[in-house]
């Protein structure tokens, strides 16, 4: 039965609707029994517990908080960085939306053949883009102004249409963007772009932080110095500065807030009204990510045959990786978040072997399961090896030399160093960078399930057991190098010994855990 | 083409083969492909034509009976059955980020084909399927068709004698569909066995020698078309399909 305040078929409203609940459809990641994506009760119950929770959280937090005034600028300056933090990872959201919505087309091609304009399907992509982009800011930080409203601070409330305000502004800005590259540089490098824009800011959003906090000592003078002449009346940062508008809006501030819901509207109605037959365009040409790329060479390839079959299997392996810039820069982004141990290691002037040489075996470790787990179980055409009458073991054996060779030569020069430095405890990391990359290739070998390349982000979530062998194989190897080279370069103690011991212990008995999987699997199968 | 035939067992034969996955989706087949043969299996959607294939390449392993592919016993000997024969699945089997040559180097080296066999013959195959002019580009910008042309050049690179292809022209266009039926005739001129499922009873009608209808895991009917023909009372392939496979 159609409900009367229901939108007509075909509207805007009924269009929207339409997302909403494609959206809800996909809001879990697990299948029900029917095979229809959708929150199960317990999801929902959790949900609905953790938002709870930060009611409580929020409750204790804006007791205090919540009388702030929106007239102290050191007030304005610790909510713009939150805000800043927000706008970051709202951005970075808006783009993979925004690139999901052009590029993902499991339904655009039957919604721009049907008669609705495309201005509407572009409205309500881009409010879809822009909901869901606050949905996530909201739920985290709602719970608090709802908190504040009930000790009386009504003025909180501010977030919501600041929040609201600014996901619309990055959601719009992200979709020009996009539109914009693919015009420029064509679709598909505009898909690998965009991806790695997304990623790249959330750990550049780390990074940030772990310098501030590495570096606040050092700056600490100086730095609060020039903070403090800034945040002066008629400073550049002074309290009527328009560069806390956002953070007063989201205070409450009855002016600021107007502000930011006219320019996040207009910007929405500009982006919808003028941008919809580009949007088109960018559709007709993302269509042709499909399509055959003009060629730039036109010289003959050069085939070379006859390899082995070893040198055949690594050479596709590293072609596969390679061409993926997308997949590289989900790998590499481990090696992003590692930069602010660097920090740690290098401050003061004074290079920490130990702390070295057991991030680089977490690293080395980390790496090589990540290409592993792409070389040995994300293969592409698995029925193409098994047709072929190859033996299984030899391609694997292929697989995870490709998956393990990068790893040594990158963590190699680092290590050749390390030996230059103090040969003897140079040497105890290079045994244990590469045992721990042995360690970890081996464990996907035994352990591997069969996945999907582009689920690399995802594939935490298919094997709990692997995981921890995984991480414990790390954390094995990591504090066997820390606990080794300490006690080459230092005495050794007792509960150093004891320590290695036990690290030893652990990574020995992962490995056999994962050896004794394998072979029950193999059993099995 | 080079000839293929070398021995007097049959290409192909299947005996009381079995699969079962909860219900029976082989029930005791027996079948035999000759050499110099194309076989073409037709059955309604389910008949167990494809669980028959990835029987027959080691995809699948048998409940029970015996593959014997080219006098190779393929449970026992699945090496060497495997290097007298090659498989062409419904989805082609390829790397997105690899270039034609390079998905052809790689298969070439999955059969140990020597250098001296395996280039003049990619040359000779991509020349022949009209994919050279495409031979730098990643085959993710492929359309349907030159993938899957793309994937039986795979398929033919080291010259198997037994060719195994599901469903080969679905979603071809007519002038690939041509080359690919060309390609199949040429092989079974040259000697090598074919057998193929295919949904487009007018392929059957026109390229196989023997014709085999399946429903439910089991041969209902075999032989050469006049042969279905006088067992059913004429009519065309369609109308000896629709006969034998109706439900009873």
């Amino acid at each position: 039965m159609t409900s009367r305040f229901a939108p007509g078929p075909g509207s805007a409203g009924w269009l929207l609707r339409h997302e909403l609940r494609l959206a809800w459809y996909n809001a879990s990641s697990s299948k029900s029994k029917g095979g229809v994506r959708r929150p199960g009760f317990g999801t929902i119950a959790t949900i609905a517990l953790v938002w709870l929770a930060l009611h409580v959280v929020g409750w204790f937090a804006m007791g205090n908080l919540g009388t702030m005034a929106s007239s102290d600028p050191r007030v304005l300056l610790v909510v713009s960085a939150m805000l800043i933090a927000s706008a970051t990872f709202m951005l970075s959201s808006a783009i993979k939306s925004s690139v999901l919505t052009l590029f993902e087309r499991g339904d655009l091609d039957l919604l721009l053949s049907s008669p609705l304009p495309s201005r509407s399907i572009f409205t309500v992509r881009l409010a879809g883009v822009a909901t869901s982009t606050a949905g996530i800011h909201l739920f985290f930080l709602a719970p608090f102004a709802h908190a504040a409203l009930l000790h009386g601070q009504a003025r909180w409330m501010g977030v919501y249409p600041a929040l609201i305000g600014i996901a619309v502004l990055c959601a719009c800005g992200a979709m020009l963007m996009t539109l914009g590259l693919v015009r420029l540089i064509g679709a598909r490098r505009t898909r690998v772009l965009a991806q790695v824009i997304g990623a790249l800011a959330g750990a550049l959003l780390v990074i940030a932080s772990q310098s501030y906090s590495l570096f606040a000592d050092r700056w600490q003078g100086r730095g609060q110095e020039i903070l403090r002449g800034m945040l002066e009346h008629g400073g550049m940062l002074s309290a009527d500065s328009a560069l806390w508008l956002p953070a007063r809006a989201l205070m409450g501030d009855g002016g600021p807030v107007l502000a930011l819901a006219a320019l996040a509207l207009v910007a929405f109605a500009i982006t919808a009204r003028q941008t919809h037959r580009f949007f088109t365009v960018g559709l007709q040409l993302s269509a042709s990510t499909g399509a055959t790329a003009p060629a730039k060479n036109a010289s003959a390839p050069r085939p070379r045959f006859g390899r082995s079959l070893f040198h055949t299997v690594v050479l596709k392996e590293w072609r596969l990786i390679v061409r993926d810039p997308h997949l590289i820069s989900q790998v590499l982004l481990q090696l992003l978040y590692l930069v602010p141990l660097c920090f740690v290691v290098f401050r003061d002037n004074g290079v920490r072997m130990p702390a070295i040489g057991a991030g680089l075996t977490l690293l080395a470790s980390s790496l090589t399961a990540s290409l592993a787990w792409i070389a040995l179980s994300a293969e592409d055409a698995p029925d193409l090896l098994l047709v072929s009458p190859a033996s299984a073991r030899a391609l694997r054996r292929a697989k995870l030399a490709a998956a393990v060779m990068p790893v040594l030569l990158l963590v190699g020069l680092p290590l050749l160093w390390l030996v230059a430095r103090s040969p003897l405890a140079g040497l105890v990391l290079c045994f244990t960078a590469s045992s721990a990359v042995l360690g970890a290739g081996m464990i996907v070998f035994w352990c591997g399930r069969p996945g999907v390349r582009g689920n690399f982000k995802a594939r935490g979530k298919g094997g709990f057991l692997m995981n921890m062998l995984e991480l414990l194989n790390s954390l094995g190897w990591g504090a066997l190098a820390w606990l080794l080279a300490d006690a080459t370069l230092a005495r050794p103690s007792g509960m150093s010994a004891l320590g290695a011991s036990a690290a030893f212990v652990v990574v020995m008995l992962t490995l056999a855990s994962a050896w004794l999987i394998g072979r029950s699997r193999d059993r099995a199968v | 083409m080079d000839d293929l035939s070398t021995s007097a067992a049959p290409a192909l034969r299947l005996h009381g083969l079995h699969k079962g996955f909860g219900r029976p989706a082989v029930d005791g087949l027996d079948l035999t492909v000759r050499r110099g043969e194309l076989y073409a299996l037709l059955g309604p959607n389910g008949a167990g034509k494809t669980t028959t294939l990835r029987l027959i390449t080691g995809l699948l392993a048998p409940d029970a009976g015996t593959i014997d592919v080219l006098g190779v016993d393929m449970l026992t000997a699945p090496a060497a059955a495997k290097m007298k024969m090659a498989y062409l699945p419904d989805e082609p089997l390829l790397y997105a980020k690899l270039k034609p040559y390079e998905y052809l180097e790689f298969v070439a080296g999955l059969w140990g084909v020597r250098a001296e066999v395996a280039a003049p013959r990619a040359r000779e195959l991509l020349d022949w399927l009209d994919l050279s002019q495409h031979a730098h580009e990643l085959t993710e910008g492929f359309s349907r068709g030159m993938k899957q042309k793309l994937a039986l050049a795979g398929a033919l690179i080291h010259q198997p004698e037994l060719l195994i292809l599901d469903e080969p022209l679905t979603g071809l266009d007519a002038a690939a569909a041509r080359q690919v039926k060309d390609l199949l005739l040429s092989h079974v001129a040259a000697g090598g066995s074919v057998i193929l499922t295919t949904h487009i009873l007018e392929v059957a009608e026109r390229l196989a020698q023997r014709i085999g209808i399946i429903r439910a895991g089991q041969l209902i009917a075999e032989g050469t078309l006049d042969q279905l023909r006088q067992r059913t009372q004429g009519g065309s392939l369609e109308d000896v399909f629709l006969q034998l496979t109706a439900t009873p």
